[in-house]
């Protein structure tokens, strides 16, 4: 794998950061099964507090990276932030070499309201432009999409997580195209759900193929 | 396609390889072994060992059960293995101690079937009031402790614990952590049995009631079972080590997977001898060969240092004087689970290797300066316990002292609803109003759920009834133990209902309500607020998220705000805490996802603001 032109250590290690009830433990799920059935060594870990809808859910997924479920500082390759303020509290995890994927479309925190009637400070959700500039002082090769509106134009807001796998396996970092991976997923998947599904995971490839082909970092191909 | 994934735990399979969550691989494990029993309370995050066995225990042949609390839990378990049975017992750290009684005098009795207790553990309290340490139970109680540093270790060590608990006749503990149960990782199938052990109960008083006389005779033979148990731990392949560089390090539990990971990212493979610990008591022959071999010693262990004092008294006995780091030398902090980071930054030291650029740590220090909002739990919109405790509230009023219990209504903690002024353990609600009550002279108000209610709730109000306490119990039966995942509870339709039960212990008032209608609850709650002596409330409303679930209720239609009627009183999100209720720029929103349709801020809007969607344009 190559990221922003520098050789990858071995393996790949890709953080999924949002909250409960968007769907990121699905999508680490999907990527054990996957990679697992093709013979790769596959750890993942989930954490989230009292299981709570709402509440932060950080999970990992390393491929051929050793037996340690939890990310070092610094050592995520890949980030998938399913919500702003999530990607930029995974920020201890990125370094110069991470590549993220940043949805903008935040999910308001219920202290928010709060802190407002109360007139307490910081009651204001952090400006998301901020955050995504943030994200990329740390990792240059941050690519921010409304992915909540792509999965709302594939049928529904659920169909996010899908998204962002596209986003994932669009950018062509990990062992497997796009298509092996989704004809696996898609033939499990309820007909019901699956056209909406396999549009939101195309979109999410189509903007990941898009933004990949413009230059970066002062012009170093990708 | 979870469930495709349980349906697979039961294939036989062997020598494929497959990716398992950690409590999965327990599952799959105990059923290598041929497991027949099984019972469980449950609590985060040992849960799904129990869950997966509810699916799974018809096809595969297993007695289960979800105990009505872990000291039951065990003792069914026990005596099911004396009937020879393998037998398995699940919960998490604070009920393996809510069980301490039987569980003292087991290894004396000692088994006939394998008796494996999965004890989950929980450093840094992610989701317990404590973090203690159970491997302590290796010299405190007698048992033999296997302590899996990833699912594929837990799923080998399950499989063996059978054998050895049959082989040294022990009950034997299994204590994964957090990060063990709720991370997958590859494991290696072994082959499903064919033929699983013989079931019959053979009376034979002495060998079975430790009554003192036979007690003391039990206590000699424990010895001895216990010296037969060091020696197989001894021969075991839970102890590999790794390299033979001169810096030593001995590691258990996913501090281990840490250590592996930390070395091999640092490339000092052959500066180092890595040696796991797998099991406890650890064989004096692993100690005493590891510090011959290495000139100093890291100890990378989570919780207390029992490895550390171990490792220190091998030196001793082999007059080794080499510094040993660890907890007690403090270069481990005594608190909280570890990271790789942490590992890492002592590893470093260790080996005098230089430390993290300082770029890396201004980047880990990027969010701090960004002040991101927190996302703590919180009730849910629709919740029952939020109703509930707004009535509570309105009659017993802000000096009444409440006493929490364990449940989703420990959430009430806090503004808005400050529903929890003191909290313990499972059932210290009552237990705690009768002495604040007793005391003070103040009528003071429990708060417990049905499943916590019949743990250890029902002698709890047996003691205050004796007492005469001034308490008012209300108990909030939702018809499911919610939080840990909606495993049903005794009040699960059909099942006991509390009423009965109370007025059997002597409760003379006792009053039933639907907390969302509003006139019955507050008639309830001042009928109890001027009684005498216990009475108690029972509020039942069903969890809003298991029916949703289930797909039994369907939604009720979501509210809306009309922002001409609405003139920004915050009053909703002041009393009631609802996550549903949003406030951007000074505009009051419901976010029609989130709504479950309570119509409680329906009812408390002054304006008549809030109406159902659909019909909130309407002034």
């Amino acid at each position: 794998m190559n990221v922003a032109g520098r050789e990858q250590a071995s393996g790949w290690r890709i953080l999924i950061a949002g909250t409960g009830g968007q769907g990121g433990l699905t999508i680490a799920r999907l990527l054990c099964e996957c990679f697992a059935e093709r013979g790769h060594q596959v750890v993942s870990g989930q954490l989230h507090g009292l299981a709570q809808r709402g509440g932060a859910v950080q999970s990992s997924v390393l491929i051929d990276a050793g037996i340690s479920p939890v990310i070092a500082r610094g050592r995520a390759d890949v980030v998938l932030g399913l919500e702003p303020v999530e990607t930029a509290r995974a920020i201890p995890l990125m370094s110069v070499r991470t590549l993220v994927y940043m949805n903008t479309a935040p999910v308001l925190p219920f202290v928010l309201a709060q802190r407002a009637v109360l007139q307490e400070a910081d009651a204001e959700y952090p400006p998301v432009e901020q955050l995504v500039e943030r994200v990329r002082a740390v990792a240059p090769d941050t690519f921010s999409l409304d992915a909540t509106r792509l999965a709302l134009a594939a049928g529904s807001g659920q169909a996010l997580n899908s998204v962002m796998l596209g986003c994932l396996l669009g950018a062509g970092v990990l062992p497997v195209t796009e298509n092996e991976f989704w004809s696996a997923i898609a033939t499990q998947m309820p007909t019901a759900l699956r056209e909406t599904n396999t549009q939101a995971f195309h979109s999410g490839v189509e903007f990941a193929r898009k933004r990949c082909q413009e230059p970066l970092l002062g012009g170093s191909p990708r | 396609m979870s469930v495709a994934r349980q349906q697979s735990l039961l294939q036989d399979s062997p020598a494929a390889r497959a990716c398992l969550l950690g409590n999965l691989a327990i599952v799959r494990g105990a059923l290598e072994a041929g497991l027949q029993f099984f019972s469980c309370y449950p609590g985060t995050p040992s849960s799904e060992v129990g869950d997966t066995l509810a699916r799974l225990a018809k096809d595969a042949g297993v007695v289960f059960e979800y105990s009505v609390n872990e000291k039951i839990a065990v003792e069914v378990a026990f005596a099911a293995c004396l009937t020879g049975a393998r037998a398995m017992c699940g919960m998490k750290h604070l009920g393996l101690s809510y069980a301490n009684d039987p569980l003292s005098t087991m290894p004396y009795v000692g088994v006939e079937g394998g008796l494996v207790l999965v004890s989950a553990g929980d450093p840094s309290a992610i989701t317990s009031p404590n973090e203690q340490d159970q491997r302590r139970y290796c010299d405190f109680l007698y048992y033999p402790v296997f302590d899996p540093a990833t699912p594929a270790d837990a799923l080998r060590m399950t499989r063996y614990a059978f054998e050895f608990s049959e082989a040294t006749r022990l009950p034997v503990i299994l204590r994964p952590t957090t990060r063990v149960c709720h991370s997958s990782g590859m494991v290696e199938l072994g082959p499903l049995p064919t033929r699983k052990n013989e079931i019959g109960f053979s009376k034979d008083p002495p060998r079975y009631v430790p009554i003192p006389d036979n007690a003391r005779r039990m206590r000699v033979e424990l010895t001895a079972r216990l010296r037969h148990a060091a020696e197989l731990l001894q021969a075991s392949t839970f102890f590999p080590r790794r390299g033979h560089g001169r810096h030593g390090i001995i590691a258990g539990g996913v501090a281990y997977a840490y250590a592996v990971q930390v070395i091999d990212d640092l490339g000092i493979e052959d500066e180092v001898t890595l040696q796991q610990v797998g099991a406890y008591p650890i064989p004096a022959g692993v100690l005493d060969d590891f510090v011959q071999s290495v000139d100093s010693i890291l100890v990378v262990e989570e919780l207390t240092p029992l490895i550390e004092e171990q490792v220190s008294l091998a030196a001793f006995r082999c007059r080794r004087q080499i510094p040993v780091r660890g907890k007690l030398s403090g270069h481990f902090p005594l608190e909280f689970e570890y990271s790789p980071d942490l590992v890492e930054d002592a590893v470093r030291d260790y080996l005098k290797l230089s430390p993290r650029g300082i770029r890396g740590r201004a980047e880990a220090s990027g969010p701090d300066r960004l002040k991101l909002p927190p996302r703590p739990p919180v009730l849910c919109p629709g919740c029952p316990h939020r109703t509930s405790f707004c009535m509570v509230n309105r009659v017993f009023g802000k000096h009444t002292v409440y006493c929490g219990d364990i449940g989703c209504y420990t959430l009430g903690y806090g503004a808005p609803l400050h529903a929890c002024d003191v909290l313990l353990c499972m059932g210290s609600s009552i237990t705690q109003a009768s002495g604040i009550a007793r005391m003070t002279g103040r009528r003071t108000v429990a708060y417990i759920g049905d499943s916590t209610f019949f743990h250890s709730g029902l002698p709890a109000l047996l003691n205050a009834v004796l007492a005469r306490d001034a308490i008012t119990v209300v108990i909030l039966d939702n018809y499911i133990t919610a939080m840990t995942g909606f495993q049903p509870s005794p009040t699960t339709p059909d099942r006991a209902a509390i009423e009965p039960a109370v007025r059997g212990l002597g409760v003379q008032e006792v009053f039933s309500a639907d907390p969302f209608d509003e006139e019955a609850a507050l008639g309830a709650l001042r009928q109890a607020e001027r009684g005498t002596g216990v009475n108690v409330v029972v509020f039942h409303a069903p969890c809003v998220v298991n029916q949703r679930r289930t797909a039994k209720g369907r939604r009720r239609t979501s509210f809306a705000i009309n922002q001409e009627l609405c003139n920004a009183c915050s009053r909703c999100v002041r009393v009631l805490g609802c996550p549903g209720i949003q406030v951007v720029d000074g505009v009051y929103s419901i976010d029609a996802e989130l709504c479950d349709g309570c119509a409680l801020c329906a009812r408390l809007c002054q304006r008549q603001a809030i109406r159902p969607v659909g019909a909130e344009a309407t002034a």
